[in-house]
Parts: C-alpha cells; structure tokens; sequence
C-alpha cells in the first residue's frame, strides 16, 4: 500500500479530514506526522533561511519527521479558495520550497488550487493527482466527492458543536489522531468567556502557543475558537469591518474578531505569527475595532520561536486580571 | 500591628514593601538582584525583620516580578501575582484619578491604561530590552560614569543630538559618531534619553490611547533626564510618586490585603526564619519525551520543594501543594 505523510502543520487543522478521506478511497495509507516537538522546531528552522515565518519552520520540522515514514509527501499549493482572494506567497509555493530546503524529501504530491482559474482547471487538478493511485476517472470523482462530503462534515461539527479542529478530527477520526489530552480537570466554575482568534496552525498547536487554551480552561474559562462560527456568521463581520476578505483564512482573524468583539463575552485574544504581514493587517483590523467599541478587552499575543513561556503567562494573567477586575468593578457599581 | 508584606522580585533589583492595616507604608527596602533572587529575598527578608518593631505581625505575603513564582515557593507567599496588576493597583492607590502608567524597570517596560479605576489596556516589552534600565546602565558604562552623574549631566544639555534608539548596538555606534564628531557629552547624554523615550513609546506604547495624569513608576523614574524627555515628548505632566521604586511591591502587598480580608484564612508565610535556611536549586532534562524540557528544582537537604519548566504538568504537582 503507498503511504502518503501529511505532515501536522499549517492547513492540516483546516483540511485534514478531506485530505484523508481521498487519500484512503484512492487505496493508499495515510501517514500523519506527531504534534509538534522543540526537536522539530529546531531541525525545521534550521533548514529555512532566515526571514521564514514560525509556522513555516514548524511545517519543515514536520516534513523532516516524516522523511524514512512515507513513499509520498502532500504538500498543496493553496493559491486560491475563494475569488479574487489572495494567499500569502509562503502558502503558494509551499511545495517548492520544501523540495528546495529538504531535498533528501520523499517524492511530493502536490496540487495546484486555484479558483480563479474556474471549476474546469480545479477538476483537472484533482484527476492529476488521483492519477498517481488510479488511472480510472471515475474512482477519482467519487474519491473527490467523498472528501468534500468528509470536508462538510468536519465544518458542520465544529460550528453546531463548538468543537475545536483536534476535537472535532478526534471524534471523527478516532483517537489515535490526536495527541491524548492529559488534562480532564475541568473546571465547573466558569469565570468567564474568552475568545481566541487566528490560524488553526497557531491556536492548536500547543508547542509553539505554550498551551494557551489548556492555560485559559485551568484558569476557568470557557474558550470559543474561529471554528465555532459558521461561514455567514463570520462573513457578515467581515462585510461589516472591511468590506471584503482580500486575504486567505482571512475570516479566521478579521470575521472571528469582528464577531466576537460584540458578542458580549469576556474578552478577546489575538494569536499571530511574528514576521507575518498578513497577520499584522489583518490583526491590525481588530485592534482598532475593538478601540472603537471600547465594550471588550482585547490583546493580541505574537509568537516566534524565541517566544519565552513567561511573556506568554505574564500577559495571560494580567489579562485575565483586568477582565476578573472589570467584572467585578460592574457587579459594585451595580449592587 | 497587622502588616501585608509584598515582594517584587525583577531581574535587576528585588523590592519588599511592608503595608499597616490602613495601606500606609511601614518599611521598604530596594535590593539589586545580581543574578541571585534566592539569596536577595533571604537578605531582603532579614532586614526588614530589624526594621519591623515587635509588635508588627505579617499577616499576608504576596511575590510579584519576574522570578514571583520562585520567590512565592520561598516565602510561602498568599497570592502570587502578574507585575502588570500590582502596578496598576499601587498607582492607584496614591493617584486615584490615574488614566496611565508609564512602568520602565531594569529589563522590561510596561504601559497600563486605566479608565475609570479599571486597567483598560496594557502593553510590555516584548524580548528586546532597548528602551529599559539595562539599555542606559549599559551606556553609562562604556562612557565610564554612573548613572546618576548621566542623569545630572543630561540635564545640563543644551542641543540634544539625535541617537538612533531602536536597538542599542545601533545606538552605540550612533554615539561613538556623534563623540567623535565633537558633539558634548550632554548633549549625547540627552539625546539617548530622547531615544529611549522615543523607543519606548514606539514600541510598547504604540497605538496606546496615553491620557493624563500619566503616573511614571520604576528604577528609571529616578533619572530626572527621563522624566524630562517623557514631559517634552508627551507635552504633559509627568507624576512620580514618592515610592516609585517600589510600587510593584507595594501593588502586591495591597493585593494580599484584600485578599486576606477576604477569604478569612490564615497566612501561609514561612516566617523570617527562611533567611537562615540554605537552599539548593538544580537543573536536569526531561527525557519523557521529545521535547527535553530543562526542569528546575528546588530542595532543602535533599527534599524537593517545587520543580517547574517544563512543557506539561509531569514536574509542576509541588507548585499546587
């Protein structure tokens, strides 16, 4: 049976269920590389060159750890999922650069996704790569269709169950896709509501966030994430702030923000990459509405490899601190 | 006398402040750390037990700083708390009106916006230590003076110069320049103030809403130079208040009050007996995994009394006890 790596980084968190749907209805194996580790990190940063973003390194990391395990690497170029949406050029030549910097790397599959070029050139693209497993185009379209299916579902879970990606892909998957969860502890008292926004690949990977959600639920809060809004939840907020999205998974910054900022919770935290400009934009939308509401705190937390697990607990806390104070601040004046 | 003792362990200096029932200042002491917290607490602890009078009862102790955790294991302390929120309190505990705190200490440097007698906003340095104490001490050095004569001498400056001040090898090579150029060394001096102010707000103040009245606390509050170049760049007032060394300290010390007032228990302080107990820390890599975490211990004649570091709660069950 061929064996196909996915490595656990970047659009895994997105795409996951689909990608391995396909793979299985072509025949083929799916091997998915570990959470992510400091010896991945710093193998991956180390093959890079310099300006590369966190979650680009993480990805190289997760490659390296799948080199001897795998006959095929996927690694798709996402140019496009939307129309006149642009993605960042490290998404777009995602597969190239990884030939580049691991050339030791299995053969990889890739797949050109662009929608702009229209459903005829996006079909091709799919019947290319279901080519490596079959010649027959029929067994690729039904392949195709059982992903997207696959796809459908995962959304529809995390939206209607407030699940998070590994919670979802968890309970779809079964459990030996997802590191085991040593934390069952939760708290009965919730203190507040807090709200995440940014990529999957950095709100769920508990290496490079130092556990930020498990930080957030031990402290007694209860953690909503980008996936637990549905698309016309986080469209509209994205209408309302900018207009249009001109960016790729620009609705799980802007439209999370947007949404969250007024939906009277505790308050609202923003993870970004250090060295990414999309982030810095698009974050940079949601810092100013939330100046411009002035009703729910915010604070936006960038992370790189240098990031010291104490800036990242000292800023939680005060956080925290001035939401608990807050709260109580209103219950006085009330009383 | 019931006291509250509060401890703002920094990575530079290490503060205690004693507080009487009525939040009044009994006692307060300024340390510098030197790279060695434990033996700074022990020594910090010891003093104030001279300075405290017989009657005087610590009925609450709370760490805050950098090293709060460690020097919270120590002590035996109530709360332990973030050095953002025992700022923000202590500031507003002598200026109740304060919209903003400056905070610019050895190694970090804070904003705190308060609206109201709430902390709306904060910001903190991130890793680069441009713009803090270091960054002057530093220069202060290389120009063979110390940092009060840089102070005193900044004042005297006539045309300040222009210091590139967002990273300091950057703006030491802009003042090897400028000296040899023939530029007064005032003149320098107040020009790398300027810098530091202007990295300051840049960096850590950047699209803060900063309202008078703006409250400057820590080390750095001492050097008239800077409070200069903060009022002529904000073109407001600038309060510091009498104990702004200390106002961490003091933060956590008001904290412990409430806290105590509150939940009726009795205090877990160890007592000022902990000076004379000698302390082993330690290091040592996890092998539970991939990650090799570095865990740190901390003993007494062998008995582990915390560990911490690490990546997952394997070696953090003594900090819950």
């Amino acid at each position: 049976m061929i064996r196909i790596g996915i490595p656990r980084a970047l659009l895994y968190y997105q795409y996951y269920p689909m990608w391995k749907t396909f793979f299985q209805e072509l025949g083929a194996e799916v091997v998915l590389s570990s959470p992510t580790t400091q010896t991945m990190l710093s193998s991956g940063a180390s093959r890079v060159v310099a300006d590369t973003c966190l979650p680009v390194k993480v990805f190289c990391g997760h490659v390296l750890s799948l080199v001897k395990e795998c006959d095929y690497i996927f690694i798709p170029a996402i140019r496009s999922v939307q129309r006149r949406v642009y993605n960042c050029a490290k998404f777009l030549g995602l597969p190239d650069m990884t030939k580049a910097v691991i050339p030791e790397s299995p053969p990889i599959l890739d797949i050109d996704i662009d929608v702009n070029k229209g459903k005829r050139v996006l079909y091709q693209a799919i019947y290319k790569l279901g080519r490596h497993f079959t010649w027959d185009p029929l067994k690729v379209r039904r392949a195709s269709i059982a992903a997207w299916q696959a796809h459908l579902n995962y959304r529809e879970l995390m939206s209607s169950h407030s699940l998070t990606p590994p919670q979802a892909i968890e309970k779809m998957l079964g459990s030996s896709e997802v590191e085991p969860k040593t934390h069952s502890s939760h708290s009965t008292s919730t203190q507040g509501t807090i709200a995440i926004i940014g990529h999957p690949y950095l709100l769920y990977d508990e290496h490079i966030n130092h556990r930020l959600i498990h930080r957030l639920e031990q402290a007694g809060n209860k953690v909503l994430t980008p996936e637990m809004l549905t698309t016309e939840e986080l469209e509209s907020a994205i209408v309302k702030l900018v207009g249009r999205a001109y960016w790729t998974y620009e609705e799980e910054v802007v439209g999370a923000g947007g949404h969250y900022l007024e939906s009277r919770i505790g308050g609202v935290i923003g993870i970004m990459a250090f060295g990414c400009g999309p982030d810095s934009l698009m974050m940079d939308v949601v810092r100013r509405q939330a100046a411009r509401l002035n009703t729910t705190p915010f604070m936006s937390l960038t992370l790189e490899e240098h990031t010291a697990e104490a800036g990242v607990v000292t800023r939680l806390e005060a956080f925290l601190d001035m939401i608990y104070r807050r709260k109580r601040k209103q219950v006085e004046v009330c009383v | 006398m019931k006291t509250y003792l509060g401890i703002d362990v920094g990575s530079v200096t290490t503060k205690f402040a004693v507080l009487d029932e009525n939040n009044e200042l009994v006692t307060n002491i300024y340390l510098p750390t030197q790279g060695k917290p434990i033996e700074m607490v022990q020594q910090g602890l010891k003093q104030i037990k001279q300075q405290l009078s017989n009657g005087a009862d610590i009925c609450g102790v709370a760490t805050t700083g950098s090293a709060r955790y460690l020097a919270g294991v120590i002590v035996g302390a109530d709360l332990v708390k973030n050095e953002i929120t025992s700022q923000a309190v202590a500031a507003l505990q002598y200026i109740p009106q304060v919209q903003t705190v400056i905070e610019i200490g050895g190694q970090d440097s804070k904003i705190i916006i308060i609206r109201d007698g709430i902390v709306t906003d904060f910001g903190m340095n991130t890793v680069c230590a441009a713009g803090t104490g270091s960054f002057l001490d530093h220069q202060a050095l290389r120009l063979n003076m110390n940092i009060e004569e840089l102070s005193r001498r900044a004042l005297d400056s006539q045309t300040p110069v222009r210091i590139a001040g967002r990273c300091t090898v950057f703006a030491e090579s802009d003042m090897v320049h400028k000296q040899q150029m023939g530029h007064r060394t005032e003149d320098i001096l107040y020009g790398l103030c300027q810098a530091l102010v202007r990295n300051y707000l840049n960096n850590v103040g950047m699209g803060k809403d900063i309202q008078p009245p703006i409250v400057f606390q820590g080390g750095v509050a001492f050097n008239q130079a800077i409070v200069k170049a903060l009022r002529e760049e904000l073109n407001n007032e600038i309060i510091v208040p009498p104990h702004h060394e200390v106002m961490g300290a003091i933060g956590a010390a008001l904290l412990v009050h409430e806290e105590m007032v509150n939940s009726q228990n009795g205090s877990k302080f160890k007592g000022f007996e902990v000076s004379e107990i000698k302390y082993h820390t330690s290091s040592f890599e996890c092998k539970a995994c991939p990650n090799l975490c570095e865990i740190a211990q901390l003993s007494i004649n062998g008995q582990v009394l915390a560990q911490w570091g690490g990546r997952c709660d394997l070696w953090e069950r003594s900090q819950s006890r």
